[in-house]
């Protein structure tokens, strides 16, 4: 089950250092890998980060930049976890592998709408290619 | 029978793959792909050059690297990629058959469709089903219909004959590291729901396919196959090793001639062929794939370095061929130095994953090891013998001092390093021994030096420093002198800092000649010198170790393919990251930090080790100008980098002095 909008917007409350970079209308989108109905998102807007909830269309649909797929695991973690280490989290979930981040925008994009910081949070250097 | 070859007779038996004879049981692995091509997939003089000296290599099958088989380029991966998808392309192609052919080997054609990681050209890539990236380097999905599938097939069979008819032997398919073939046969990257996908039989019937269409194409050549043997993304719903190996037997059944066993996708989330898996750690894949198909030709190397440790697993029956590139890449003459039991001469690839590292930034791959990979075809880079015999004094016998020693005494000049250390090394030799990876692999970098001074004749003065004085003493004796001091942590940037003499040095830490007192420590430096040595610090020691680092990240000056492995071992380790920091005072309590927002920070620290920005040590130029004909400086006593530089550096100036 996905986290309340509550917790998750209290998370991105918490950081304004990753979410202030961002462009309005960036967005990151967090989904149940098992059975995808609904995406929490987080949306960046003129006066700062909102959180969303709607119906799932599918990835390229889902107008997210990043879209975390979270197994029943990773999602356990995220509604047992406090929202000011929800990052910690979430980077721990991709690392063992129970959280998908799946990339939706071309690194150039990510990078002028300033995804750097929200990036190298979630442990993006992990899944640099080649190892 | 050369002596090496007796001592390694599994790896020096005569094979055979199809109706080819080998020579031996050494197969050349198509290592990805060069980046040294026109962008319109036309194969250069600087590939060719290339070429020439991996025909040149001793292998009995030798793979050229994968060409893409579609005119539209869905199927191209990497910038300077080769193409393979019209006769215009032939004539190079022809050449390189030619020399492998020329040199004794088996010649196989690499076709490489690159599905999720391909259309680097275009704005998108094709897949059997939606599946969005995970890595930004590529391009979102496009799925692929039935005609596309047959169509994309039937322009694998065409590449295939193409290459049969350029003069190759064989050809090999490759779903290594993710391609097109890779995503068919995944749960993660197919999830169709007609008869490509759902169940492992439909999943593997494009595989299935292809191979039939080649093999209809071609059908007196051998096709080999590269199939994972662990995916590494069974995690994300990709298959399971039980998977992997059910696939390989669907290839068995539609008669593949050999089955190339590989490890992981390149978005895999753990290390495959990374310096921090140990030689050896894969073979159970291959071994099980020789027990599950004993009809049919098992090659493997993923991290398997070693031609020793090839030839056990040869006599134990783990496989068939052993199949090797980025060690090639390191030292072609590898094969030939184990013939002539002369591996104690070769230069080992130390996994630092340079060159694949460089595809990723659209650049050509080069070697940390091998400073004339890719400058083949330039003279400049070849090493000939010197028109002029000359005395030379190398300063420094770290990784430039002795690339630059060994290369000019290979050219004929008489060759003298000093250095006022005990050992050979420098500070590559103190790393080395902090090194959590594999320190045997940068070790390794340093016994190939002693080897090669020895055998060389290089005179070697350890336990003397050069200084003015000692130059007056020697003056007239040399016509070169070539500065390799190396560099040395910057002290004077931190002169002001209050307490700054009570900071340790963290290059005499990591030689061992100064240690910490107590088991809380602060490092300032947050780069991979800083970082190697918390590291070790904390997992040797034991002890409680803050990186405090100005930057706002850590590790900025590690290469890309092993920053994230330095992020993952402070995590694990448990060693807290002061990014954003500034060092401004010194005590005997501890460190006081100012952060990013000002706000000060105090540290309790038992000892606080500087190991920040380095510095040159280029003092010698200065003073040595008037003392001698030519002087050179070389390496980081230029500009602080790292090894490869140091490496490249030595030899461009070995070969021209």
């Amino acid at each position: 089950m996905l986290p309340s909008p509550q917790a998750w917007q209290a998370a991105a409350a918490r950081r304004p250092d990753l979410f202030d970079p961002l462009d309005p209308g960036a967005r990151v989108a967090l989904v149940a890998r098992s059975a995808p109905a609904d995406m929490l998102v987080w949306e960046v807007g003129g006066d700062g980060v909102r959180t969303l909830v709607h119906p799932f269309p599918g990835y390229s649909g889902s107008g997210a930049d990043i879209a975390l797929a979270a197994d029943d695991e990773a999602l356990a973690a995220i509604a047992a976890g406090h929202d000011d280490t929800m990052f910690e989290t979430l980077r721990a979930g991709i690392r063992s592998g129970h959280i998908v981040c799946y990339i939706l925008r071309r690194r150039c994009h990510l990078e002028e709408r300033g995804f750097e910081e929200l990036l190298t949070e979630l442990g993006f250097a992990f899944m640099g290619a080649c190892r | 029978m050369k002596p090496g070859e007796a001592k390694l007779p599994h790896l020096f038996q005569p094979a055979r793959l199809g109706r080819f004879a080998t020579r031996n049981r050494i197969k050349y692995g198509a290592c990805c792909v060069s980046n040294y091509n026109t962008r319109d997939g036309f194969i250069t003089e600087r590939e060719l050059a290339r070429m020439r000296v991996i025909a040149r290599t001793g292998c009995g099958i030798i793979t050229n690297q994968g060409a893409y088989p579609d005119p539209l380029g869905e199927g191209k991966a990497y910038f300077r990629q080769v193409a393979i998808f019209d006769d215009k392309f032939l004539p190079q192609f022809e050449r390189i058959a030619q020399d492998i052919k020329a040199n004794g080997a088996v010649a196989i054609q690499q076709i490489l469709h690159a599905g999720r990681y391909g259309g680097i050209d275009l704005g998108y890539c094709i897949q059997p089903s939606d599946v969005p990236q995970t890595l930004p380097h590529f391009r979102p999905p496009k799925v692929m219909t039935r005609e596309e599938i047959r169509d994309c097939i039937r322009q694998h069979a065409q590449a295939a004959d193409r290459a049969i008819r350029a003069g190759f032997d064989g050809t090999e398919i490759t779903s290594f590291m993710g391609y097109l073939l890779a995503n068919f046969n995944s749960g993660f990257t197919n999830q169709r729901s007609d008869e490509y996908g759902g169940s492992i039989a439909n999943r593997g019937r494009f595989m299935r396919e292809l191979i039939d269409g080649i093999k209809q194409a071609t059908p007196d050549h051998p096709l080999i196959v590269r199939l994972n043997g662990a995916e590494l993304m069974d995690k994300w719903g990709g298959n399971t090793e039980d998977e992997c190996f059910e696939l390989m037997r669907q290839a068995v059944d539609v008669g593949v001639d050999m089955i190339s066993v590989t490890v992981g996708w390149q978005e895999a989330p753990e290390s495959s062929i990374g310096r921090d898996i140990p030689p050896g750690y894969w073979n159970y894949l291959a071994e099980r794939a020789k027990k599950m198909f004993p009809d049919t030709l098992i090659t493997f190397g993923n991290r398997l370095p070693d031609p020793r440790m090839a030839d056990d697993c040869l006599r134990d029956g783990m496989f068939d061929f052993w199949e090797v590139c980025r060690p090639l890449l390191a030292d072609p003459e590898l094969i030939h130095k184990a013939a002539e039991d002369r591996l104690d001469e070769a230069r080992r690839c130390i996994g630092s994953l340079n060159c694949l590292s460089r595809l990723f930034r659209d650049l050509p791959y080069t070697c940390t090891m091998n400073p004339a990979l890719g400058h083949e075809v330039e003279p400049e880079y070849h090493v000939t013998p010197a028109a002029v015999k000359k005395k030379i004094m190398v300063i420094g016998a770290g990784p430039a001092g002795m690339e630059c020693a060994i290369t000019a005494a290979r050219r004929g000049h008489e060759v003298t390093v000093f250095d006022k250390s005990e050992r050979i090394g420098g500070n590559l030799h103190a790393f080395a021994t902090n090194d959590l990876a594999r320190p045997d692999d940068l070790l390794s970098v340093v016994s190939h030096y002693e080897v090669m001074a020895k055998k060389l004749g290089i005179q070697v003065r350890l336990n003397t420093e050069v200084h003015a004085r000692f130059m007056r003493s020697v003056l007239h004796q040399y016509d070169v002198c070539v500065v390799a001091a190396g560099a040395r942590v910057d002290r004077q940037r931190y002169a002001h800092i209050e307490g700054a003499e009570r900071m340790l040095d963290a290059l005499d830490v990591a030689h061992g000649r100064v240690k910490p007192t107590g088991t809380k420590i602060v490092v300032v430096g947050g780069g991979k010198v800083g970082l190697t040595l918390a590291e070790s610090l904390r997992k040797h020691q034991g002890a409680e170790v803050t990186v405090v680092e100005a930057e706002k990240r850590i590790a900025g000056d590690v290469k890309p393919s092993f920053k994230w492995r330095h992020a993952s071992w402070v995590e694990e380790l448990g060693i807290p990251c002061r990014t954003s920091s500034r060092l401004v005072k010194v005590d005997e309590q501890g460190a006081t930090v100012v952060d990013g927002k000002g706000e000060r920070h105090f540290l309790p620290a038992d000892s606080v080790i500087l190991a920040a920005e380095m510095a040159p040590a280029h003092a010698l130029l200065g003073e040595f100008e008037w003392m001698v004909d030519e002087l050179h400086g070389v390496g980081d006593a230029l500009v602080p980098r790292g090894l490869e530089q140091a490496i490249q550096d030595g030899f461009r100036l070995g070969v021209r002095l």
